[in-house]
């Protein structure tokens, strides 16, 4: 007597019901991001959306992908967001901030993401991609480094013009040049 | 009166209790076997048809539990270790040695108000601390332990392990912003600054051995490193441990790096404003990490639950085979307490002048210890997951009196000089590590 492939009664796979589960605190959580009004609220809503993300990669059999969103999305780019906000916000200062002054800008921002998405999706076939994408670290790892290799270079040397750039633009003049004139 | 009541009535307290207490357990005890009598097949069916659900239920449960005694034995030994570096005793009053001392304050968090102040933030003030709790307790289950004991056999262990420190950096903040302390939110903006930078070489540092291992699950990584102390890590990638320990104690908050919470400076940091048991979460998890950092830099460098010699264990004793004895078994499993204490008992009595009692206590208290030495013993030389356990919490408390012995000797670093050491020490000495074993390989395989 084994837990049965499907649930008895709705007759839907478990992998489904955690599916739906792990949709709904996703979209739950992707709402709150834009609906708090405390901006640190936001971002921990964020980071739960961030592993609700992860959660669905393992469920469609990724979990390299799924340890690479939670270190990436949660462990460092959260917590840099969470960093920025705590270094310029203060509690006395506008916590609260109204976002509504731009909803126009935002609308079509989002409704011409949703058209892009939309399009991405119905051109897709979704069987074939699925088969293609059970992955082990060690095939990533051989197909980073054999047919992606022009890609994964050039998205370094983009990070690493990025991480030059945010250098540069976050250096100080330095007074001790200057002094001698 | 009837006869029920004067007896009542003639009992002390204890008794009174006892005579509530006692009923109740048997008609407990009953009930139960009953219910095992009728549902006990179905539930050895169902368990043997779900045994990959049932591993993972059991190794939560077992991990979850297995914090408790890892958090007391670390905190009693930084106390009582420090306390000797000091020239002091160090608790004794409490149990043995004072080693009852960790869970009088587990208890004392347990009975402190769970407070909390004004302005707070109070939903992400009560979850900071299951946050960072949670990110080091899910750190044990891809610890292999012993061969086979190890909670989940993960492909991508290693990411897994630095996904879950990254928690605990969002809980430190989320302590720290939620608090409405300026204290607080320093040592969350320390701790987010301190954990980022440390991760990036900690992590690099691990490339070397993946290299060597060609894998990222753990349970991999000590297989490749059984064999003897020649091939543990350790000896191929001395640079990477140097750059592990020490990015692991920046990772652990631990002194000298615990500017998240220098109580000179910043009060308690993130934990300010923290009090019973949510303060105990904190404390915990610090613990617990303590041993996870150990634990890591054992599996990664030094083998894991491999021993350092080759060990001839385990061997199977032939010969006595207590099953095939029959009825004997039980007989012999009656008797042989009873003989043993009389036997360890009769010296005392026949030399000293002590009275029977005392000689047949001090018997059954020697053939305990006996027994269970033999147990253990036996234990140990027959089964390799008791050996495996034996090596692996052996040298991992190895680094846990290390770190303690770091932090009863070394000041606390500066804010500035720990960033730069990050940046400009560690993370090149961590490339340098992972080019020369990268070269190293290519050279030896060609």
């Amino acid at each position: 007597m084994s837990i049965p492939e499907t649930i008895p009664i709705i007759g839907a796979s478990w992998d489904d019901v955690l599916f739906v589960l792990f949709a709904v605190v996703m979209l739950g959580s992707a709402l709150l991001v834009v609906t708090l009004r405390d901006i640190i609220r936001s971002g921990l809503a964020m980071i739960v959306c961030f592993a609700a993300l992860a959660g669905l990669y393992v469920l469609l059999g990724s979990p390299i992908l799924a340890a690479t969103q939670v270190l990436v999305y949660i462990g460092a780019i959260s917590v840099l967001v969470l960093f920025a906000i705590m270094l310029t916000q203060t509690k006395a200062g506008p916590a609260r901030l109204v976002f509504q002054t731009q909803w126009w800008a935002a609308a079509i921002a989002a409704i011409a993401v949703v058209v892009v998405v939309i399009g991405v999706v119905a051109s897709t076939d979704w069987g074939a991609e699925a088969t293609r994408l059970q992955s082990v670290t060690g095939d990533v790892a051989r197909l980073l480094f054999s047919d992606y290799t022009l890609p994964f270079e050039a998205v370094s040397v983009l990070l690493l013009a990025a991480v030059i750039g945010g250098i540069f633009l976050a250096k100080r003049e330095d007074r001790r040049d200057e002094a001698p004139r | 009166m009837s006869i029920a009541v004067v007896t009542w009535q003639r009992l002390n307290l204890l008794g009174r209790i006892l005579a509530i207490v006692v009923p109740i357990l048997l008609a407990l005890g009953l009930v139960t076997i009953g219910v095992a009598y009728v549902a006990g097949p179905y539930a050895v069916g169902f368990l043997a048809d779900n045994v990959p659900l049932l591993r993972f239920v059991a190794a939560i449960g077992a991990v979850l539990l297995l914090t408790i005694p890892t958090a007391f034995i670390v905190i009693y030994l930084e106390l009582k270790v420090i306390a000797r570096m000091n020239l002091r005793v160090g608790p004794d009053r409490v149990g043995p040695f004072g080693t009852a001392m960790s869970v009088v304050h587990g208890l004392k968090f347990l009975s402190k108000e769970d407070f909390a102040p004004t302005g707070v933030d109070l939903r992400v003030f009560t979850l900071a601390p299951v946050v960072v709790f949670g990110g080091s307790v899910m750190t044990f289950l891809v610890i292999p332990f012993a061969p086979g004991l190890f909670g989940l056999d993960m492909n991508v262990g290693m990411l897994y392990l630095f996904a879950m420190s990254g928690l605990t950096v969002v809980g430190l903040l989320m302590a720290g912003w939620s608090s409405f302390n300026k204290y607080s939110l320093l040592g969350g903006l320390r701790s987010a600054a301190q954990m980022v930078s440390y991760e990036i070489p900690l992590t690099l540092a691990l490339v070397g051995v993946v290299l060597l291992a060609g894998t990222m699950s753990l349970n991999q990584l000590v297989l490749a490193q059984s064999g003897s102390i020649a091939d543990w890590y350790v000896w191929r990638q001395p640079l990477a441990l140097i750059i592990f320990v020490i990015a692991g104690i920046a990772e652990a908050n631990r002194s000298p790096f615990d500017l998240t919470e220098a109580d000179q400076e910043i009060v308690a940091g993130f934990a300010t404003e923290y009090s019973g048991m949510r303060f105990g979460f904190f404390f915990f998890a610090e613990y617990v990490n303590v041993f996870v950092v150990s634990a890591l830099i054992v599996t990664f460098f030094f083998g894991g639950w491999t021993a350092p010699f080759d060990w001839p264990f385990p061997v199977v004793i032939s010969g006595i085979d207590p099953l095939a004895w029959g009825v004997g078994s039980l007989i012999a499993l009656l008797l042989v307490p009873v003989v043993g204490t009389l036997v360890l008992a009769a010296p005392f009595w026949l030399s000293s002048r002590i009275s029977t009692l005392q000689a047949l206590v001090i018997g059954f208290i020697l053939f305990n210890v006996v027994a269970v030495g033999l147990l253990l013993g036996w234990a140990f030389v027959s089964l390799d997951w008791v050996t495996g356990l034996f090596w692996f919490f052996a040298k991992s408390y190895v680094f846990v009196f290390f770190f303690v012995w770091l932090r009863g000797t070394l000041p606390r670093v500066r804010i500035d000089q720990l960033m730069g050491f990050a940046w400009k020490w560690l993370l090149p000495a961590a490339l340098v590590n992972i080019f020369v074993t990268a070269a190293v390989i290519v050279i030896v395989n060609s």
